[in-house]
């Protein structure tokens, strides 16, 4: 990404962006003056390519705590007539959603922009879920740009759109726009007016009444979205195969069309408003179609919506067959509505609509992909950073709770962390929900007792999700006394979308210094005993989990040591086994540090039959030199 | 049936019998022991282990113990084989003020280490009402710092694999009977002869670490420099120079599960066995069982470590008799099928043996 394409003011210029910057663009286009997020895969560059240029730019752009307060944020600046976008993932909307529907009803003044950046095929995320679900909720309406440039344009039209009609706007981005990156066409830069102010004339009041007044404004995006000029038809006009597409299917089905040589007998209709959908465009394209496929990700929301308005004017529009997830002709990781939709998925579609096939790839080349897909690439499992402490935590978490013997409960979260539930983490996590889960199941179990629950409770959390969702739930085990012990991995960043600054980090989106909010001086604050430990001392770890878990009442442990990927942790040592010291297989410990606590610095080396430091890899931490059995490791200064 | 990592966990540390002697510790990085706890902190991949084959739960087999000690069948079916059986004390004030009653066992180890007999003592750490710990001990300090009971079960032996396998000086061990049993096992795959004096010390139970949260919520006792267990008494505390006591129904149900089922609540094994006289606090029982033992306590003797007069005839009875309650308890576990005794090895002879003894 270069900040000098994105803030250059050249009107047609053609630069290339990512999808993200292409978004973040596209608000410095409209006169952005507020942008708020909680960093989120594949949303997190949006605010990341932001925020350096906000001060140069005259606007403000924060990280937030979560993204029910950037929402708030950004509604605020929209009430002072400013333009204002947030930016999150799928899994955040849930959190903001609250004020979101609440703002539905009181209305907004300056352009409000709310981008959710769905992860079709969950490649970093727990979940798959369909934004333009809640969109329809919320009573919101949305756009799905289907290409890098076209995520600019929409922006920009996003915030005219929100003036309009007095509602924030749902920008729906996924990951194959949010992280491909395009040619895009410059327009002017638009420095936001300072002009913020709160008119006392103005009211935004969330009240039942205003559920009428909400359907009105609907309705006019609605009118709106008729004349968009996201939403357009290609090939023949009377065509009675019909594709309906929207996001980056819209180009897949462009190419299977292409591919099948059936631009002759295939129209396709790129729908960039899905919601509300352009009725009277949308009953233009239908009269005379005859079979309908439906592209799209990841749930078969237009499949429904325009089933809806099919069954509405079945009398005018005739008999249709609908091709798509519900027909089992679109079919993602084996069901409807999972997984990301593909090219090769298209192009089946597409053929079978067409009544024609063609193979993407030779078959040759598919047997070659196989090939090497089983036998020549070794399996790996997800596995957390050579030297992360993480897995010192885990490794000592685990530990203390089979010293305990009491069949000890841990929960997880959302974070790096969460790998904690898999190999890399010795299976230690026995749940993984949202933000915050971890501590409201912990509280919840801890009052069990009464029903004859006798095994203690652990949630494990990261720094950043302390702040974002854990404090209420720690309020709450405090207040109803519930006995837990809430394991903090800090590890001084929002490390897993890309090291963004959070409050307990000292510093803002925007560079600056900010007031740390030490987690100890909170939880402390709330009354909850606290401890601070540096995981990376194994044995003091597993004595104070153990220590800490037979105690009564909440309490939190601090396991704090930084994210060795971090710019800041500079490596002065690395490990080395000492060869004469290590005696192989016959030490009887079973490779215990490569196979049991299984760092990815640690190797076997096949020629000796020794432990190997991978010397590349190696970010010593020391933790194998404490868990060595025969101290046959040791730490060797870099020069 | 393999004997390793799995049998262990199965038969002893799942089925909460393990006395925490501590032998089966330090071998390998997967066994770890916090608050009297022994645990695999992670599964081990092995299907044999020293861990299996030192355990005094995984199987305990007197005959083939006393052919190692002995070298001979015993003699004594209820005390084990002797060949004296005193009462004892130590002649420094010192000693006995820390020791317990005749301050014995403390002699003896510091004997021990003063005459070069052995360079190190393993020996049990800690104030009676705080959760005991190991200690390696190398002087007098350490040893005194050390010295009286702690009535829960300590994994003493936690260092002794690390010991054994650094090389160099000779051990003594001051543990419970498990323990000396346990000491014998690794003896036994040893072979080296550095264990030069194991001192049992009599253990009729052990408290659970439970004990400790009991004593939390009595402040009254948390101070307390010496405890004691009085035949047929409550259990009773020495605070600050003052008598205090805790009714033995209320210590009761903590004793440690794995001691239920125990048969030598008198160190058979060990070279010389210590408890007390239920009789004279100022005085030791003191049974000598083998050469090495004899030669301890006659050296310890004439340097002027330590004063030995006759047991009391009449009160050997007495001793016997507690002795051959206990044993006759785990007997009709054993023979009713309780799996929990089924570490024993006993055979029908022995058994006979134990419930004939004082009938004649």
């Amino acid at each position: 990404m270069s900040l000098h394409a994105l803030s250059t003011d050249a009107p047609g210029e053609v630069v290339i962006l990512s999808g993200n910057e292409a978004i973040a663009r596209g608000g410095l286009e409209a006169g952005l003056g507020y942008a708020a997020a909680y960093p989120g895969s594949p949303s997190s560059e949006v605010l990341g390519s932001l925020a350096p240029l906000a001060r140069d730019g005259g606007f403000y752009a924060e990280w937030s705590t979560n993204e029910k307060v950037a929402i708030e944020g950004a509604a605020a600046a929209s009430f002072a007539g400013v333009r204002a976008m947030t930016v999150m993932k799928a899994d955040g909307l849930n959190v903001a959603l609250d004020p979101l529907t609440s703002l539905a009803y009181s209305g907004t003044k300056g352009g409000l922009v709310v981008v959710v950046c769905d992860d079709p095929g969950a490649h970093s995320s727990t979940k798959e879920e369909d934004t333009r679900y809640l969109a329809r909720a919320c009573h919101l309406p949305l756009l799905e740009p289907a290409t890098v440039e076209e995520a600019k344009e929409m922006t920009r039209w996003a915030f005219d759109l929100s003036e309009a009609v007095g509602l924030p706007v749902f920008l729906r981005s996924v990951t194959r726009i949010a992280h491909a990156r395009g040619s895009v066409v410059l327009g002017a830069l638009r420095p936001p007016p300072r002009t913020a102010r709160y008119d006392l004339k103005d009211r935004f009041i969330t009240l039942s009444v205003f559920h009428q007044v909400l359907h009105q404004r609907i309705a006019q995006a609605r009118a709106r979205f008729e004349q968009a000029p996201f939403n357009r038809c290609e090939g023949p006009a009377d065509a009675s195969r019909l594709v309906i597409a929207s996001g980056p299917s819209f180009t897949y089905a462009r190419e299977a069309v292409r591919l099948l040589g059936a631009g002759d007998e295939v129209r396709v209709l790129k729908l960039g408003t899905t919601w509300p959908l352009p009725e009277d465009l949308l009953g233009a394209q239908l009269r005379g179609a005859r079979q309908v496929l439906f592209l799209e990700e990841i749930e078969p929301f237009l499949e429904t919506e325009v089933k809806s308005y099919w069954a509405q004017h079945a009398a005018a529009l005739g008999p249709m067959t609908f091709l798509g997830k519900a027909s089992g002709h679109v079919a993602g990781s084996g069901d409807p509505g999972v997984g990301e939709l593909t090219p090769e998925i298209a192009l089946r579609a597409v053929g079978a609509l067409a009544g024609r096939e063609v193979a993407l790839r030779s078959e040759a080349f598919a047997r070659k992909v196989e090939q090497v897909k089983l036998g020549e690439l070794a399996p790996r499992a997800l596995a957390f950073c050579p030297g992360c402490p993480h897995r010192a935590s885990f490794w000592a978490i685990k530990a203390a709770l089979e010293l305990d013997g009491r069949q000890g409960v841990v929960l997880g979260d959302i974070g790096c962390y969460t790998l904690g539930a898999m190999q890399t983490g010795y299976f230690t996590l026995k749940t993984v929900h949202a933000m915050g889960s971890g501590v409201g199941l912990a509280s919840g179990f801890g009052k069990l007792d009464l029903l004859g629950f006798t095994q203690p409770v652990v949630a494990v959390i990261g720094d950043s999700t302390f702040y974002h969702a854990v404090v209420p739930a720690l309020v709450n085990a405090r207040y109803n006394d519930s006995p837990v012990l809430v394991v903090v991995l800090d590890n001084a960043t929002t490390a897993m979308t890309g090291h963004q600054p959070h409050p307990g980090t000292g510093r803002h989106a925007m560079g600056d210094l900010a007031p740390a909010l030490p987690i100890e001086a909170i939880a402390r604050g709330l009354g909850l005993p606290t401890e601070v430990q540096d995981p990376l001392q194994v044995d003091e770890t597993v004595e104070s989990v153990y220590r800490l878990l037979r105690t009564d009442g909440a309490k939190l442990l601090i396991l704090r040591s930084p994210c060795v990927l971090l710019p800041s942790v500079k490596r002065l040592r690395r490990a080395a086994v000492d060869t004469t010291r290590c005696i192989g297989e016959a030490c009887g410990c079973g490779r215990f540090c490569n196979r049991a606590f299984s760092c990815p610095a640690l190797v076997w080396d096949r020629a000796l039959e020794r432990a190997r430091v991978d010397e590349v890899l190696c970010s010593g931490c020391g933790v194998c030199i404490d868990l060595c059995p025969r101290e046959a490791i040791a730490f060797q200064e870099l020069a | 049936m393999g004997r390793g990592p799995s049998e262990l966990q199965a038969q002893v540390l799942a089925a909460d019998l393990c006395t925490a002697c501590g032998a089966c510790l330090g071998h390998c990085p997967y066994l770890k022991t916090l608050g009297e706890r022994v645990a695999f902190i992670h599964p081990c991949p092995r299907d044999e282990g020293r861990c299996f084959e030192v355990c005094p739960r995984a199987s305990l087999d007197p005959e083939s113990l006393d052919r190692q000690v002995l070298g001979a069948p015993r003699r004594h079916p209820v005390l084990g084989g002797h060949d004296g059986l005193y009462f004892a004390r130590a002649l420094d004030a010192d000693v006995r003020a820390r020791g317990q009653y005749g301050g014995v066992a403390t002699a003896l180890t510091l004997f021990a280490l003063e005459s070069g007999l052995a360079g190190a003592a393993l020996v049990t750490g800690g104030t009676p009402t705080r959760q005991p710990h190991a200690v390696v001990a190398r002087d007098r300090d350490a040893v005194l710092a050390a010295a009286g009971t702690k009535y829960s079960a300590c994994p003493t032996l936690e260092p002794l694999a690390g010991l054994l396998r650094e090389g160099g000086e000779a051990l003594a061990v001051v543990g419970r009977p498990c323990q000396v049993a346990a000491a014998r096992k690794v003896e036994a795959h040893e072979k080296n002869g550095r264990l030069a004096a194991l001192i049992g010390i009599f253990c009729f139970w052990a408290l659970a670490p439970a004990f400790y949260r009991f004593l939390a919520g009595r402040p009254d006792l948390q101070r307390a420099i010496k405890m004691d267990l009085p035949k047929d008494g409550d259990m009773a505390f020495v605070v600050n120079g003052r008598a205090a006591s805790v009714p033995l129904d209320e210590i009761r149900p903590l004793i440690r599960a794995a001691c239920q089922t125990c048969f030598d609540p008198t160190a058979e094994w060990a070279d010389v066995s210590v408890g007390s006289t239920e009789y004279d606090p100022a005085w030791n029982t003191l049974v000598v069982r083998t050469a090495r033992g004899r030669d301890l306590v006659e050296r310890a003797g004439a340097a002027g470590a330590l004063e030995v007069r006759p047991y009391p005839p009449e009160r050997i009875p007495i001793l016997e008799e507690a002795v051959q309650r206990k044993k006759l308890r785990v007997l009709d576990a054993l023979e009713s099928g309780r799996p929990e005794a089924a570490y024993l090895r006993i055979p029908a002879a022995q058994r006979d043996a134990v419930r004939a003894h004082g009938r004649a």
